[in-house]
């Protein structure tokens, strides 16, 4: 009897202690986490992904000019503000200067923010059924690719990085800094590993984000990455698998490339997309161009705004042009002003110029003397007459190449001639297609000087391709011009001075 | 029925002896005088004694004062008094109880009586000076508690406040409880006093036990009660308006020259002095009020031999001290108390508590008006026709920015809180092991409901001062409920005694509210119709909300003391709780180790220490009052062009942290000694607490954004000596003396790798650096005062700033020849390094009296309401300002002159403003008469009345109100009044 009470007892003190249950831990009412949102809407998922896309596209102004300033191919734009940014091309580095900072920041914040719209996009594949699976697979890894590209871009300007992988930036400089070879190999893989799930089409042919990336953008930055490695034979097989694609073509108008007709062509591999959506007011999504514009002008359509004249083609380039005779490509790349013409004809090589150099662009806009430049560029020009009525900001609704196939076909020439083995086309044959474009004799029996000549012509003013391209040769001494000297210590820029206090980057 | 009176010599005794809680006590001796019959209670306290004729009956029990009565047949019930300094008081632990003796952290106990000598609607006023390293700051708004931080302050963004235990249920804030409800309250101070509270424990833990009725007693009725004014103390002298004057003057500001001007102009020239206007009003005479506390405590209480109960009703009010505006504070309670014994092992109990209070609140801006309004403009002003419904006088008539005036503010606003609280909790205890092996379960519910409603009345003051009616409304409830069971072992093998626990403890947190608002009232003046209806369609809003939270424990303690000699205490508690996602289980382990040296033979001939205790301890527990994450994570919409067509995205924002509750480590060492016949005692604490990972913002270097993550590390450290000396010269006539001192030092130990964190406003910047106390005041410190020219044109640093005489000099800190950002350094921390507290009583006849001070040292406040003068440099100033200010050479080092006070050079946030906020303080006097065996009722009368002066008297060097600042800025604070009541406490 005693027994039976105790254990009586004992079961009920059991029975209470055990009803305390650990599920509840799970529940918060009240916490709203950004998962307000309804992942089981999964038609959803394409938000995110076009907010990583929104992301990229909106570029601080400087990041573009910082990144591409130091080739041969372009110069600063005379001295006024922005001291160290002219001081940045000749080469005198200041790790105090806002530009390093705001770039360095600008494009690491997209690389995270871009990591948290991929959470975001798996949130909305817990709930996807049928193809939308592979759809959710595709997005992370488009993101990828955005993201590799903009790690692609930090790691050639400033080598050793930390590798952002995730959104929290604290788990990512846990993993320490890593060198550019590193950061390349890493970029080359994460290539490798997104290719089977992106779309295998031009970025053009893709209907739901039209321009967005594909297959080929992945592999042409596998390529990119490839060629800061040296390894050729990577670089000749991405490339090569590109053209053997034979999607892409090379669009026929060079000069209209660069504007709106060329606009999302079949040369495109990765564009950023800005457009006023041809109307005259109201929303506007663009790129700051007047930072390359002329600071005068006489637009050929009143009201024109111009420029800050900020990104001159450099005398060298311009010379290199008239010396091998090109027109369509130095036409499209320059806009001469005619104190840059009369400062071209002091030379007494130059003293005679074809009669189209003139300070009158091919639709009509006068480029007027401005103090702080010669020449602007014009590859980052629209026409006054291609402006949407009512709109005036000097380039409006202008988009920005990224990666075109031209540089594919120059990548893959260069392989070659590095002694990777092609299996699609000669070296002559990529050259020759970039040149007949250009309006240029076919050449033969290219060498790899032409293959970087080529380049110079065909990529100037485009992400600092030339001047990636003299330092991963150790051409310093085309990257010496104009009273500068290049040297091995000046081929990354210095880490802003505000990172290098809170991060641990030695 | 028949009384037959015994002739016989002898007779039977029968009674109960009871500890002043009414617990009874078992084992007391009883012992008459002549006859030397004994007897010795039993388990209830019950006794039966024959006592011979005319003698009397002595009354032992060991730390009990002994008692010699004369017995009144055929029973009795003896109430024994505690003997002060005894260390068998029981002391109430986190789920049980402990011998004094035995404690080996840091644990102190406040006697419900010495609660009651502070008249205040909340218990947490009464603390103040009596515990040493327990810092209270009060606030004089009507029901509104005092500020508590125990051993410092451990976390940047959290909440320092402890958690108190009231009969078994947490509470974070503790208004709803009568002080004359309570027993007693014991205070835990170190990590292993509270780490079996775990999460909870971090900013200390006091448990409060309410009072409760008494097996074996007749009914008892009690009152208690008293009535008083509180009195506004140490009224900050502001400038009057000749003082005013000559500053506007002197000032060189033409708009503040013509301001006089037109004052002179509007309400004519004083006759005394035709320089100035005829107004001179003193803003804090016409607004500051003396205004009525009191308090009405009936209860009665009584057992049977199975069951007793406590049944006791409480109304409190409180006025403000503001006139005009309603700013009052009453509450109404019901308290009932029940527990029986089913058997001799099986007890249940229920306890339950209503609380109704409605609560009035001014605008706290109102003290800031109160400042700066000048003196030279009157409440009223018949010829501003435009003000309505009241012809208050606009500052702006007068040429200033501001309608400066603060009635409107006072008179326009009613903004009531309803706080309501129904708290109840059950229990059933089984001994399964008589006296042995207990189990309890508890259940405690708290239903807070609280309602807020704020009307603004419209009212115009003239020259485009229009305000137009609004009402908001807000409802929110609390429902917490906890589930508590427990399995205590108690048990002694030889010299072996051993106390076990485990336990289970469910918590369920849950809130809701609603709100909502609009303007434009049909009949604003009308209180009948204060409701969202009556206001205009297009202005309503409303929003709700909810959150819950749950967290399940388990915990244990081991108490252990091997022949009273070598003590042990260890506890462990795991929590889980549901508001941390990235870590819900968090681990509290704690210990203590005891050494009774007095116990040892070697220490047996000492006569000079009765007992001595060596005691140290290590313990960890978690703030659980810091948020459950940072940072925005959310989504934002974008949109962007797609083949030039308008696309929507969305991006997170990813700066975003889940935090974990923050981690305080605290070493305690101690002496707790006796000497001098128990007659002294002296309690000695050291102790360490190291927050292990505070909460702070850290600069996100990547995305360059501050966020805040579990990184940083604080320590509090300090001394705490308790001494108290008890003493009977006879019979008649006892007193007893006690001191209580503690020191604290606050340090910022690590922050991450980042120079400092900032807070406080840019331009009163206060800055939390490694090395130094958190939130330190931070700015430049002031050399002097430039003299004369010649000082002025001698100094570099005068004339690239174009200094006069009349500006402040500073201190280069850095030699440099200039004076910049790097010439500041930290002048000073809020948290005060010295504390101490004293109290003397004395009985003497039917008399009592007791006196306690109170001060503090080594803080420092910085006075935001003369700094503000960067902003409102047209307003008043206090007197000792406008007197002391600089007006020629020699005339003042420290202050600058009226132009000068003007100038951004001498606005700079410097140790002109940030003031010496020690104080000193006569915190309570109470002189008491007691009436005995006062036969009202045909029954025995037991009565005092009292006089109580709460605050009579505070000395203090700072240029404001109160020295008693919320964390040290003092902008709109509440002053805290003198209070003077008359008491009456009545047993029947």
């Amino acid at each position: 009897m005693k027994n039976t009470k105790f254990i009586i007892i004992v079961g009920l003190i059991l029975m209470f202690f055990a009803t305390a249950c650990d599920s509840k831990l799970d529940e918060r009412d009240g916490i709203f986490e950004a998962s307000s949102t309804d992942y089981s809407k999964t038609e959803n998922m394409v938000l995110p992904m076009l907010g990583s896309y929104e992301r990229i596209y909106s570029r601080g102004w400087e990041d573009f000019p910082l990144l591409s300033l130091r080739g041969d191919d372009v110069n600063a734009g005379g001295l006024g503000d922005q001291q160290d940014y002219t001081e940045t091309d000749l080469f005198n580095y200041n790790k105090d200067y806002w530009m390093y900072n705001s770039v360095w920041q600008n494009m690491h914040r997209d690389m995270i923010d871009i990591n948290a719209n991929i959470n975001e996009i798996l949130k909305f594949k817990e709930y996807a059924t049928g193809d939308e699976i592979a759809l959710a697979d595709q997005y992370v890894a488009e993101s990828k690719v955005l993201r590799a590209w903009l790690q692609f871009q930090l790691s050639r300007t400033w080598g050793k990085l930390f590798i952002i992988q995730t959104n929290s930036p604290a788990d990512d400089i846990a993993n320490g800094l890593k060198t550019k070879e590193e950061i390349m190999q890493y970029i080359s893989d994460l290539m490798d590993e997104a290719i089977p799930d992106l779309a295998d089409m031009r970025p053009n042919e893709r209907t739901d984000i039209r321009g967005g990336v594909t297959k080929y953008t992945a592999l042409a930055l596998k390529a990119m990455a490839n060629l800061e490695l040296k390894d050729y034979q990577k670089v000749a097989d991405a490339t090569g698998q590109i053209i053997n694609s034979n999607k892409f073509e090379l669009f026929d108008d060079y000069y209209e490339l660069f504007k709106k007709p060329g606009k999302l062509s079949d040369e495109s591999l990765f564009e950023f997309q800005y457009s006023d959506y041809g109307t005259s007011a109201g929303n506007s999504f663009n790129y700051l161009n007047a930072f390359f514009g002329p600071q005068g002008w006489t637009p050929a359509i009143s009201g024109a705004a111009d420029g800050w004249g900020f990104y001159e083609p450099s005398m060298k380039y311009i010379k290199f042009m008239l010396t091998r005779g090109e027109v369509v490509r130095l036409q499209t790349s320059v806009m001469f002003t005619n104190r840059g013409i009369d400062e071209l004809n002091n030379d007494p090589l130059f003293a005679t110029l074809p009669a189209w150099v003139t300070n009158t662009t091919p639709d009509g806009d006068v480029i007027n003397d401005y103090a702080r430049a010669k020449f602007a560029s014009g590859k980052n020009y629209l026409p006054s007459n291609q402006l949407t009525n009512g709109r005036t900001d000097y380039g409006s609704g202008k988009n920005m190449h990224v990666i075109r196939y031209a540089e594919v076909l120059l990548m893959y020439a260069e392989a070659l001639k590095q002694g990777a083995t092609g299996n699609a086309i000669t070296a002559d044959a990529a050259v020759n297609l970039v040149r007949q474009r250009a309006g240029l004799n076919n050449i033969t029996g290219v060498t790899l000087q032409n293959v970087m000549d080529e380049k110079y012509a065909e990529l100037a003013m485009e992400w600092g391709v030339r001047y990636f391209d003299m330092v991963r040769l150790n051409m310093y001494n085309e990257l010496s011009y104009d009273g500068r000297t290049f040297t091995e210590s000046k081929v990354f820029l210095p880490y802003p001075q505000a990172q290098v206090d809170a991060l641990p980057l030695e | 029925m028949l009384f037959i009176v015994t002739v016989s010599y002898s007779q039977e005794l029968k009674g109960v002896v009871l500890d002043e809680n009414n617990i009874p006590l078992p084992g007391a001796n009883i012992v008459c005088t002549n006859s030397n019959h004994n007897a010795v209670t039993d388990f209830d306290g019950n006794f039966s004694i024959k006592v011979e004729k005319g003698e009397k009956i002595k009354i032992s029990y060991i730390g009990y004062r002994t008692l010699e009565l004369t017995p009144t047949f055929p029973s009795m019930t003896i109430v024994m008094e505690m003997e002060s300094n005894t260390l068998n008081e029981v002391v109430l632990i986190g789920y049980g109880k402990q011998k004094k003796a035995d404690l080996t952290g840091a644990i102190n106990t406040v006697d419900g009586k010495d609660i009651s000598r502070t008249p205040s609607s909340n218990v947490t006023a009464a603390l103040q000076g009596k515990v040493a390293g327990v810092m209270v700051t009060n606030s004089g708004a009507p029901g509104v508690g005092a500020d508590i931080k125990l051993r410092g302050v451990g976390t940047f963004i959290g909440d320092t406040k402890p958690l108190f235990v009231v009969d078994g249920m947490y509470y974070n804030n503790i208004d709803f409880l009568d002080p004359s409800d309570i027993k007693t309250l014991n205070i835990l101070k170190d990590a292993s006093s509270t780490a079996i509270f775990g999460v909870k424990g971090a900013g200390g833990v006091i448990i409060i036990e309410t009072k409760t009725g008494s097996y074996n007693k007749k009914a008892e009725f009690s009152y208690q009660g008293y009535t008083g004014v509180q009195n506004p103390q140490n009224v900050l002298k502001m400038a009057n308006s000749e003082q005013f004057v000559t500053m506007a003057y002197e000032s060189g500001s033409q708009a503040d020259i013509d301001a006089v001007l037109s004052a002179m102009q509007r309400y004519g020239r004083s006759r005394v002095n035709p320089n100035i206007p005829d107004v001179n009003t003193d803003w804090y005479k016409e607004i500051l009020q003396q205004s009525i506390i009191t308090n009405h405590n009936v209860g009665f209480s009584g057992g049977s031999e199975t069951v007793n109960y406590l049944v006791s009703a409480n109304y409190f009010k409180q006025d403000g001290l503001l006139s005009v505006v309603k700013n009052e504070y009453e509450r109404m309670n019901l308290h009932a108390k029940v527990e029986a014994k089913l058997s001799d092992r099986f007890k249940v109990g229920g306890n339950f508590i209503f609380s109704n209070a409605t609560q009035y609140f001014a605008e706290n801006g109102v003290w800031n008006q109160i400042y700066f309004a000048v003196p030279i403009l009157p409440i009223y002003d018949e010829t501003n026709e435009a003000a309505t419904p009241i012809r208050y006088a606009n500052a702006k008539d007068i040429g200033y920015r501001g309608t400066q005036n603060p009635f409107p503010t006072l008179k326009f606003i009613d903004n009531k809180y309803k706080k309501r609280s129904l708290l109840t909790s059950v229990f059933a205890e089984y001994q399964i092991l008589p006296e042995k092996l207990t189990f309890k379960t508890m259940y405690n519910g708290a239903y807070r409901p609280e309602d807020q409603r704020k009307v603004n009345l419209p009212y115009t003051m003239g020259l485009t001062s229009e305000n137009i009616s609004s009402l908001y409304v807000a409802n929110s409830t609390g429902f917490d409920q906890t589930w508590d069971n427990t399995l205590t072992y108690n048990n002694s093998f030889g010299n072996h005694n051993v106390v076990l626990l485990a336990g289970t403890s469910y918590r369920d947190e849950a809130g809701n509210w609603f709100n909502g608002s609009g303007s434009n009232l049909v009949n604003p003046f009308d209180s009948d119709g204060w409701y969202l209806g009556n206001t205009e369609l297009e202005t309503r809003t409303s929003s709700s909300g909810a959150n819950r939270f749950y967290a399940i424990s388990y915990f244990g303690r081991l108490q252990y003391n091997y022949k009273d000699k070598y003590l042990m205490n260890v506890t462990m508690r795991a929590e889980g709780n549901s508001k941390y996602t990235k870590n819900p289980w968090g681990y509290f382990p704690g210990v203590g180790l005891g050494w009774v040296l007095s116990e040892e033979g070697f220490m047996s001939n000492s006569s000079f220490f009765d007992f001595l205790k060596l005691r140290a301890s290590w313990g960890r527990n978690g703030n659980d009052k810091v948020p459950a994450s940072a940072g925005a994570n959310q989504i934002y919409p974008v949109s962007l062009p797609i083949d030039d067509t308008q696309f929507s995205g969305t991006y997170v924002e990813s700066t975003y942290t889940d935090f974990e509750w923050e981690i305080f480590e605290e070493t305690n060492a101690g002496i707790t000694a006796r000497f001098l016949d128990n007659k002294l005692s002296l309690d000695l604490d050291y102790f360490v607490r190291d927050t292990k990972n505070a909460i702070i913002p850290v600069y996100q270097p990547i995305v360059s954004t501050y966020l805040y993550q579990n990184a940083g590390v604080l320590r509090n450290s300090g001394l705490e000596a308790t001494l108290s000396w008890n003493n009977s010269i006879n019979e008649n006539l006892r007193y007893n003396f006690g001191l209580n001192l503690a020191s604290l030092s606050n340090e910022v130990v690590d922050i991450y790798n980042q120079d400092y964190i900032d807070s406080g406003s840019a331009e009163f910047r206060q800055r939390s650096m490694e090395g130094e106390a958190i939130n330190a005041f931070f700015g430049y410190e002031v050399a002097g005062v430039y003299q004369n020219l010649s000082e002025v044109s001698a100094d570099p640093v005068a004339t690239t700033n174009n200094l006069e005489p009349g500006d402040f000099r500073y201190v280069d800190q850095n030699n440099d020849g200039l004076i910049n950002d790097d010439d500041r350094v930290v002048l000073g921390s809020y948290l005060p390094s010295f504390t101490f507290g004293a109290n003397f009583g004395m009985d003497y006849r039917n008399w009592d009296f007791s006196l306690s001070l109170f001060g503090q040292t080594g803080n420092k406040i910085l006075n935001r309401k003369r700094g503000e003068v960067i902003w409102t440099n047209d307003q008043n100033m206090d007197a000792d300002l406008a007197i002391n200010r600089w007006h020629g050479e020699g005339t003042s080092d420290s202050y600058p002159s009226s132009k000068g006070l003007r100038k951004g050079w001498n606005q700079k946030m410097s140790d002109f403003f940030v003031e010496d906020g020690s104080y000193f303080r006569i915190q309570n006097i109470q002189l008491g008469y007691n009436i005995k065996n006062l036969n009202i009722f045909k029954t025995s009368t037991e009565a005092r009345v009292y006089l109580t002066a709460e605050r009579p008297f505070t000395y203090f060097k700072y240029n404001g109100f109160s020295a008693e600042v919320f964390n040290g800025v003092d902008s709109q604070q509440y002053p805290v009044p003198a209070v003077y009541t008359f008491g009456l406490n009545v047993k029947i």
